[in-house]
């Protein structure tokens, strides 16, 4: 396999978890989406910038949530928060129709998009995407302790949020 | 500095449960300020509570069916060009190999695009469909020679299906004007054979035909009746998002530019 077709492939393995990193940012699994293919079309014609050895997906990460951040300045108009139930339910072509059962998860879900854009930012990264705070200083362009004290905030808002909906003690 | 929080202030900074704002603030600037403390901070950092209800609240994602469009998106370049093979391979007689030919997989839009698409469309729908561009890879030389096609170009409006004989059957998905004011359509053909492709023309400056500016197989499944542009072939959508400079035209508008294309 040549060089690009194994970046190929691995960028079509990342693809599930660009789209759940995009749906936190972005709060809507269309905008998500949107984000997602413009990330990869991106990653594809600039594949000869990604240095071999560094982490692939926080190479992509960083294109996506660019991506995402240019595109809130330009357009306002973007799709309203919706959750990704209505989005599984539609996924049952090949007769596996996923149900979403949980409703705790449908909460979480809601409380994660309640946050501020940019604790949703760390929220994607450190918690969902196990990077540690340095790494994700160094994507999001900020000093640690500001990663810190808005992963502080996040777990704070999450906490009161649970707590008042009866998820957590 | 780092010595003026208590390992209680800190842990409960890491952990979220610290209520003070203003202690918070104070605590994010001395961290910036001492890598030392940061360090700290980090190993007094107690497990993540809320880590493991996200991660389940957002793991359906990570299962869900991954939308055709995404992994279009990073389909190899060569996509379109690849059917020639297959085409080639099922169908005689053998096309014609321009002479400068240097192999498949160094072709690339839209130097070659145009002169591959003239290729693969006379090799998919079975007939000489464009005619010119001997002269070389231009795309400037490639204009429709069906009739049936043509007739649609010029005058069916966008929606309406066309019959395209053995061609199979037609509809225009969209028509605009370019920068320079040429009238432009975007059109897709469901194949006799079950493929579905999809075209952008433009019609010549000086009425000579429509000349085909981005030719793309869907790579929807065979059969699938679409009627709208949303899944297009990308290198379309892509042509498309280039050239248009004008409201797409509807109803009797696109029928009056039509007659003064």
């Amino acid at each position: 396999m040549n060089p690009d077709e194994t970046a190929r492939q691995a960028l079509i393995a990342l693809i599930p978890r660009l789209r759940r990193f995009a749906r936190v940012l972005t709060g809507s699994i269309a905008d998500a989406d949107d984000v997602a293919q413009a990330s990869l079309e991106k990653a594809m014609v600039n594949l000869d910038q990604y240095q071999p050895g560094t982490r692939l997906d926080a190479w992509v990460f960083r294109i996506a949530r660019n991506h995402w951040v240019d595109d809130r300045r330009r357009a306002h108009n973007r799709m309203g928060h919706d959750d990704i139930g209505e989005m599984l339910d539609l996924a049952g072509e090949d007769g596996v129709t996923v149900v979403e059962a949980s409703a705790e998860a449908r909460m979480v879900r809601a409380a994660v998009d309640s946050l501020p854009p940019e604790q949703r930012d760390v929220v994607a990264l450190v918690m969902l995407e196990e990077l540690s705070y340095r790494e994700a200083a160094d994507m999001l362009g900020l000093p640690i302790g500001t990663v810190m004290s808005r992963l502080s905030r996040a777990k704070a808002a999450l906490a009161k949020r649970m707590t008042a909906e009866g998820a957590v003690q | 500095m780092s010595a003026s929080f208590t390992d209680a202030q800190l842990a409960a900074f890491m952990d979220g449960s610290l209520a003070d704002e203003a202690l918070i603030d104070a605590i994010e600037a001395a961290i910036n300020a001492d890598a030392a403390l940061a360090q700290r901070a980090e190993a007094l950092a107690a497990g993540d509570d809320f880590a493991p209800l996200v991660r389940d609240a957002f793991a359906p994602l990570l299962d869900a069916p991954v939308p055709e469009r995404l992994t279009a998106a990073i389909a190899p370049r060569e996509a379109d060009v690849i059917d020639l093979a297959a085409a080639r391979a099922a169908k005689a007689p053998v096309l014609p190999v321009p002479a400068n030919d240097t192999g498949r997989s160094n072709w690339r839009w839209p130097q070659f695009g145009a002169m591959a698409a003239s290729l693969v469309l006379g090799v998919m729908i079975g007939g000489p469909l464009l005619k010119g561009g001997s002269g070389g890879p231009q795309a400037d030389g490639l204009v429709l020679a069906s009739a049936d096609l043509t007739a649609m170009l010029d005058s069916a409006p966008s929606g309406q299906r066309t019959d395209l004989a053995a061609l199979g059957e037609g509809e225009v998905v969209l028509t605009f004007r370019n920068a320079d004011g040429q009238l432009c359509r975007q059109f897709m053909i469901d194949g006799a054979g079950g493929a579905t492709s999809d075209a952008l023309a433009c019609a010549g400056a000086n009425g000579d035909g429509w000349q085909i500016e981005a030719y793309g197989r869907r790579a929807a499944p065979a059969g699938e009746m679409k009627l709208a542009g949303g899944d297009a072939a990308p290198a379309v959508v892509a042509a498309v998002d280039a050239m248009i400079d004008s409201d797409p035209l509807i109803g009797a508008d696109e029928l009056a530019e039509l007659g003064k294309k």
